[in-house]
């Protein structure tokens, strides 16, 4: 447990040196900012503008299921950066034989800051959320936000094998969030094609406010974290 | 100290790592002496306990390695071929990380820096360190947690006469300090130099096992070769322990005739070419 705890915060002290991963840090905030005051804010002046009564207002459970992944997908994005050059270094060689072991790294790596991520969206999303959530829906959606950035940063890893690589891989894993738009914007029958991205079953949840559909949101995240898993276990990067 | 038993292992299909057996015993220095692609590597790696699917039994501070906990490396320092170091981070900082990893509070670290003269350098990003001050770094690294077992892979390898001579010192100083050391090298001199025992491998096999003078001394005694002249250059050579009994060589020594003499030791890499049929390099 020391061992994790140390290994956490050298990738903090190593963030902290690195101006982009440390800014990544910070926009979960900035985003709430904006998302709580200028959203409000346009859809009354587009409203306005093209003189109908509601713009975005329907779209407002679509911003709450983007912001809740904001904090988790950057963090994630952060540690998958450290971790794809400590990489370079080979230090995730060296740590599999210290006292860290391989799944102290991967706790200090994946786990702690999805668990830090999890209480940080679930702090942010009270105070920055668009519509009327309960605190089940909070929860889920801290928790659906959570497992889509452990997906996306065990992506990253298993996938590409230097920091190049992670931006190209980052561009794409980050495309699965886009699943939460199917059930806003696609006839019923068409939008299942997205149904093993976790993203659209949270987005079902919500939009159809019912609370089945957080079943299947978590089961797929945690089948696709099972895989990355046992891929990234099984399968370490050799150079 | 580690007891190896009837062991296999392949990272194919095909067999690489056949039926070894070996045992180490405490305080002493091992080595692995083989060329390049013959398994030394692969061979520390499984005692590691970092390639779990292997055949057969190796044991370890008295763990079977594929059993291997974390706790497992509390006694265990090691060192690669390669340096696993932050290279943004500075020396000091590398080094404080690492050892802050074990239970056990270990060896000072400004000390260890003295041990190999990287004192003034702590504070600089090990990016700017040479090849020579690199490997320094990642062998103390080795040492923080003042295991009573090392892994050292290839330690002097690729290193300058001076650094190569001090790595070696401080390896004898570790031996000194009753650490057990298992090392891989392809350096018949250093072996010879440093180990109390070393095993010949290649393709994956141990071909012999012994201690370096042991091994020199099995493949016969120091010989003497001589040449003379006589319609051209001629070229003789007998044991030394059989002078007498050379009558060619009484003949010439006789005559005043010879034209050079000399003694020739085989070497480790003789004796390692002789019984496995291939060089070390
Ligand atoms: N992860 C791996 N997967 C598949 N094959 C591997 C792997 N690592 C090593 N090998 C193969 O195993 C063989 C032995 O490699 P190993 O690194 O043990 O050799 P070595 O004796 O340490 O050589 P060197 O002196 O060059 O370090 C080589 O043929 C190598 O290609
Ligand atoms: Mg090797």
């Amino acid at each position: 447990m020391k061992a994790i705890c140390k290994s956490f915060w050298q990738m903090l002290s190593f963030v902290k040196r690195d101006m982009m991963l440390f800014a990544a840090c910070a926009a979960p905030v900035l985003a709430g900012i904006i998302i709580r005051l200028g959203v409000p804010l346009l859809e009354d002046k587009l409203a306005k503008w093209l003189e109908l009564p509601r713009i975005l207002t329907p779209f407002y459970g679509l911003f709450d299921l983007f912001y809740a992944m904001i904090a988790p997908t950057m963090f994630c994005f952060v540690t998958a950066m450290v971790m794809l050059e400590e990489h370079d270094d080979r230090i995730d060689e060296y740590l599999i034989v210290t006292g860290l072991g391989k799944s102290g790294y991967l706790a200090s790596r994946v786990f702690l800051p999805a668990a830090i991520a999890f209480v940080v969206t679930l702090v942010l999303l009270p105070l920055f959320h668009l519509t009327e959530l309960t605190v089940l829906e909070t929860l889920f959606l801290s928790l659906t936000g959570t497992l889509q950035g452990s997906i996306i940063e065990l992506l990253i890893v298993t996938l590409s094998s230097n920091k190049l690589e992670g931006m190209a891989i980052t561009k794409m894993a980050t495309m699965m969030i886009l699943g939460a738009f199917l059930p806003y914007f696609m006839s019923h029958p068409i939008q299942y094609v997205a149904s093993i991205l976790p993203s659209f079953w949270a987005a079902k949840a919500i939009y159809e406010q019912n609370v089945l559909f957080m079943l299947p949101a978590v089961g797929t995240a945690g089948v696709w974290i099972g895989c990355l898993l046992m891929i990234h276990a099984t399968h370490p990067h050799q150079k | 100290m580690i007891q190896v038993n009837d062991l296999y292992f392949s990272y194919t299909t095909k067999p690489f790592i056949e039926a070894m057996n070996f045992t180490v015993e405490k305080g002493e220095i091992f080595g692995f002496l083989g060329p390049s692609g013959a398994g030394k590597s692969t061979l520390q790696k499984i005692l590691l306990g970092m390639l779990p699917g292997y055949r057969g039994s190796a044991i370890v501070n008295g763990t079977e390695c594929r059993h291997r906990t974390n706790r497992f490396y509390e006694n265990i320092g090691v060192d690669f071929e390669f340096s696993t170091m932050y290279e943004k981070l500075s020396a000091r900082e590398n080094l404080q990380f690492f050892s802050s990893l074990y239970e056990k509070s270990g060896r000072p670290i400004e000390e260890l820096l003295e041990m190999v003269g990287l004192q003034n350098d702590a504070d600089k990003r090990v990016a700017d360190f040479s090849k020579g001050m690199k490997s320094r770094l990642n062998f103390i690294k080795a040492l923080l947690h003042d295991p009573a077992l090392l892994f050292l892979d290839e330690p002097t390898s690729g290193l300058d006469p001076a650094n190569n001579r001090m790595m070696k010192d401080l390896i004898l100083e570790e031996k000194k300090r009753e650490k057990t050391i298992l090392l891989t090298t392809h350096n018949m001199q250093d072996a010879t130099e440093l180990c109390d025992r070393v095993a010949f491998i290649a393709n994956g096999k141990i071909y012999a096992l012994d201690s370096p003078h042991n091994l020199i001394m099995s493949k016969g005694a120091t010989r003497v070769t001589y040449t003379w002249m006589d319609h051209g250059e001629h070229t003789a050579s007998c044991p030394i322990d059989r002078l007498s009994g050379d009558e060619v060589l009484q003949k010439l020594i006789a005559q005043n005739r010879l034209k050079s003499i000399h003694s020739s030791e085989p070497t480790l890499n003789d004796i390692f070419m002789e019984i496995t049929g291939r060089t070390l390099l």
